[in-house]
């Protein structure tokens, strides 16, 4: 009879430190290369002068901070960002509170709606963002926009309201489709969340004599905070980078009423002069700004958390 | 010397006959439109804007004629710039693109354009060019591109809302602006005028061009210098223009209005003027299949003298070409001739789709005075036609590659002034303040 053969054996076992980095190497190069190197690209091109030509020839000028001043002695880049900042604070805020509210409804299980709600609330989030826009826009028409016809119908006026026309309106005007589409995704999240809070909690609260919004207050929402936390920081990054809706709904007008910091990026690298360069520093920018917001609300709401 | 008359036989004439149609034949053949390039290719592409389906055409055609597929990447006016430099920028190859020229001299700054002078039948293009079409096409004394049409701005009414209101087409702007008051007054229209005030590089702007070369102003002198300070032509027609909007005269949907938008919202009947554009909107506007009021709207010249502006978009050769001789035959069939030594596209474009020619053999055709005449009245646009001026000799930044982010401004500025957010004076002294900005590049 053959003896028993060992089992098969690379050296000695690594230790669970060591094994553990090794097996986030792969997805550390694939994020590298799919994530990192746009970013150190982007950053490169900030600092050198980029339009066709150079791109063409492979060539890039240093201009050292050049792009960078450029952008901050332009009103119109200082007028984006201010606009983007009122885009994001209104979009972020509506929807968190939409989404905790809705969450809450659709957690009512003894309420059969729920489970019907629970996958209409789903179909926006597959509209394509363009698409979303393109809806919106024909909502808006003037003259024949659903919403100047729901007015009509209903009497609460005699007068059609120019929605994205109109430089008092125009930003809301995009700000609610954006809102329409990427709600649902908050709602996933909060709802997901809900569904982890022990009941024990609440009956143990309703015992001590706690009502709806005590409960809320001092049970759903502290446990809900980490959640909170990552769809502000989602939220709000994909907020600051809004485009799709400013494109097929305003173009940035009327006038500059709707130039974001995204459509400034687009506008300054994809259209003539093509001044890609300075494109990437306005980009950059609004990057740091992410960055820094979203490091601010990780500190400020966990620091409440501890 | 023989006096005797000298008939012609019907041999001879047969013969003759022969003799020219061989000869014609031959001369066709050996034209430079009908040569076959040496080298080889197996494809060509070209990057252009989307009208109807006029490339899918055109590709066939040239597949037909010389075995070779066309691939074409077709994006949207306002887009095709974006679309055009990315595909650039990336290296890729491009045998043919197009341009409106108001960038076109930023195309060719960039190094996009392929001068075209030496190429075979180039001269022969060059002499039947248009004035207008020269002056897009020829860059600093090269052909730069071949013209894909011409147009010229004209104002358009409707029948129906003109006869209910008793007006006659009206002769100066004083007269407009008391008509469409008295319209408003009078509930025949609650928004009496259409203007086309888009965003976008000829639509907005290019109202604002047109109505101040007609009252006798530019935007620039020949040296350069702005025309738009206090008092300025351009100034007091932009408030005149902000005054319709002010007094709720204009339809607000003007200020979303591109070409073809703003063709099919005046086909609905709900206003009595559209203002000046392109005079190819009468394509869409009296076309029974897109419009309810067909044949009830009308050209009408512009005020005063009839001075007006006109314009070419061009196709070019690009530099990132697979073949610069393959490239040059594709470019002929899109904005030259084909293989049968016809001006094919243009001849279609003006039969389907009402546009103009940068081409005078073609101009003067019945492509022209008959192509037209299902949509508007042939000899009223050839009218205004003649009265028009290329629109750089109103606006020479045109030539400057500063031109197009500083027309993004005027955008920005006068639909604010538009819109009530700031007065057309301070409009006027951001465009102007805007102009050193643009140039610092």
């Amino acid at each position: 009879m053959p003896p028993l053969m060992k089992p098969f054996r690379f050296g000695r076992e690594l230790p669970p430190g060591v094994l553990s980095f090794v097996m986030n190497i792969p997805t550390l190069i694939t994020l590298s290369l799919v994530l990192a190197y746009p970013i150190f690209y982007a950053a490169y091109l900030s600092f050198h002068k980029v339009s066709l030509a150079e791109l063409r020839r492979g060539v890039f000028p240093f201009v050292g901070l050049a792009n960078y001043e450029r952008i901050f002695n332009d009103p119109l880049f200082l007028l984006s960002l201010k606009n983007t900042l009122l885009f994001t604070g209104l979009s972020v805020t509506v929807e968190i509170l939409l989404a905790i509210a809705i969450a809450l409804l659709i957690d009512q299980t003894h309420i059969w709606t729920s489970r019907v709600t629970k996958f209409l609330i789903l179909v926006p989030y597959a509209v394509p963002p363009i698409a979303n826009g393109l809806i919106w826009s024909f909502m808006y028409s003037f003259e024949y926009g659903f919403l100047n016809r729901i007015l009509f119908t209903t009497g609460i006026s005699h007068s059609a309201v120019n929605w994205s026309g109109d430089p008092s309106t125009a930003l809301i005007a995009v700000a609610i489709p954006y809102i329409w589409r990427t709600l649902p995704f908050a709602i996933l999240l909060l709802h997901a969340a809900l569904q982890g809070i022990s009941h024990e909690l609440y009956e143990a609260a309703s015992v001590d004599g706690a009502g709806a919004v005590q409960r809320f207050w001092h049970i759903t929402l502290p446990l809900l905070r980490p959640i909170i936390v990552v769809i502000l920081v989602l939220r709000t990054s994909f907020a600051f980078a809004v485009f799709d809706e400013v494109l097929a709904i305003t173009q940035g007008g009327p006038g500059d009423a709707t130039w974001v910091a995204s459509w400034y990026s687009y506008k300054k690298g994809f259209a003539p002069p093509f001044d890609i360069g300075v494109g990437a520093a306005s980009a950059y920018v609004l990057a740091m700004i992410v960055g820094l917001l979203a490091i601010a609300y990780v500190r400020l709401i966990y620091r409440r958390i501890n | 010397m023989d006096q005797t008359p000298h008939f012609i036989g019907r041999r001879d004439l047969l013969l003759a006959g022969t003799a020219a149609f061989a000869s014609r034949q031959a001369s066709a053949q050996s034209a430079p439109w009908a040569l076959q390039p040496t080298s080889k290719v197996d494809k060509l592409n070209f990057v252009v804007w989307t009208y109807g389906d006029i490339y899918t055409k055109i590709s066939a055609k040239f597949k037909t004629d010389w075995g070779i597929p066309v691939d074409s990447t077709i994006s949207s006016f306002n887009d095709h710039p974006a679309k055009l430099m990315t595909m650039y920028g990336g290296g890729e190859t491009i045998d043919v693109s197009q341009s409106s020229p108001f960038s076109f001299p930023n195309f060719i700054s960039q190094g996009l354009v392929e001068p075209l002078d030496d190429l075979p039948g180039a001269k022969e293009y060059l002499a039947d060019l248009t004035e207008s079409a020269k002056q897009v096409a020829v860059y600093e004394g090269k052909l730069m591109g071949l013209p894909y049409f011409s147009t010229v701005w004209v104002w358009n009414y409707f029948t129906d809302l003109m006869e209910k209101a008793k007006f006659e087409p009206f002769k100066t702007y004083d007269e407009l602006m008391e008509q469409l008051r008295k319209a408003k007054q009078d509930k025949i229209a609650e928004y009496p005028i259409f203007w086309v005030a888009g965003v976008g590089l000829e639509q907005l702007p290019g109202t604002w061009y047109q109505m101040t070369w007609n009252r006798g102003g530019v935007f620039f002198d020949k040296q350069g210098n702005h025309q738009l300070g206090a008092g300025s032509i351009a100034r007091e027609t932009l408030k005149w223009w902000v005054q319709t909007f002010k007094e709720g005269l204009a339809d607000p949907e003007s200020l979303k209005a591109q070409f073809t938008s703003s063709a099919k919202a005046f086909g609905a009947g709900k206003n009595i003027y559209r203002g000046p554009n392109h005079h190819y909107g009468l394509n869409i506007a009296n076309d029974p299949a897109q419009s309810p009021n067909a044949g009830k709207i009308k050209v009408l010249g512009s005020p005063g003298d009839g001075k007006t502006i006109g314009d070419t978009h061009v196709y070019f050769l690009c530099t990132a070409t697979r073949d610069k001789a393959w490239a040059w035959k594709l470019l002929q069939y899109l904005g030259g001739k084909t293989k049968d030594g016809q001006y094919t596209q243009a001849i279609n474009l003006a039969r389907d789709a009402m546009l103009g020619s940068g081409y005078t053999s073609v101009m003067k055709s019945t492509a022209i005075t008959e192509g037209w005449k299902p949509w508007g009245d042939p000899v009223k646009i050839l009218e205004i036609w003649d009265k028009a001026t290329y629109v750089a000799e109103v606006v020479p930044s045109i030539y400057k590659p500063w031109h197009f982010p500083w027309s993004d401004r005027i955008n920005i500025e006068v639909s604010k002034a538009l819109t009530g957010q700031i007065t057309a004076d301070v409009c006027c002294d951001n465009v102007i303040a805007a102009i050193k900005e643009v140039q610092k590049g």
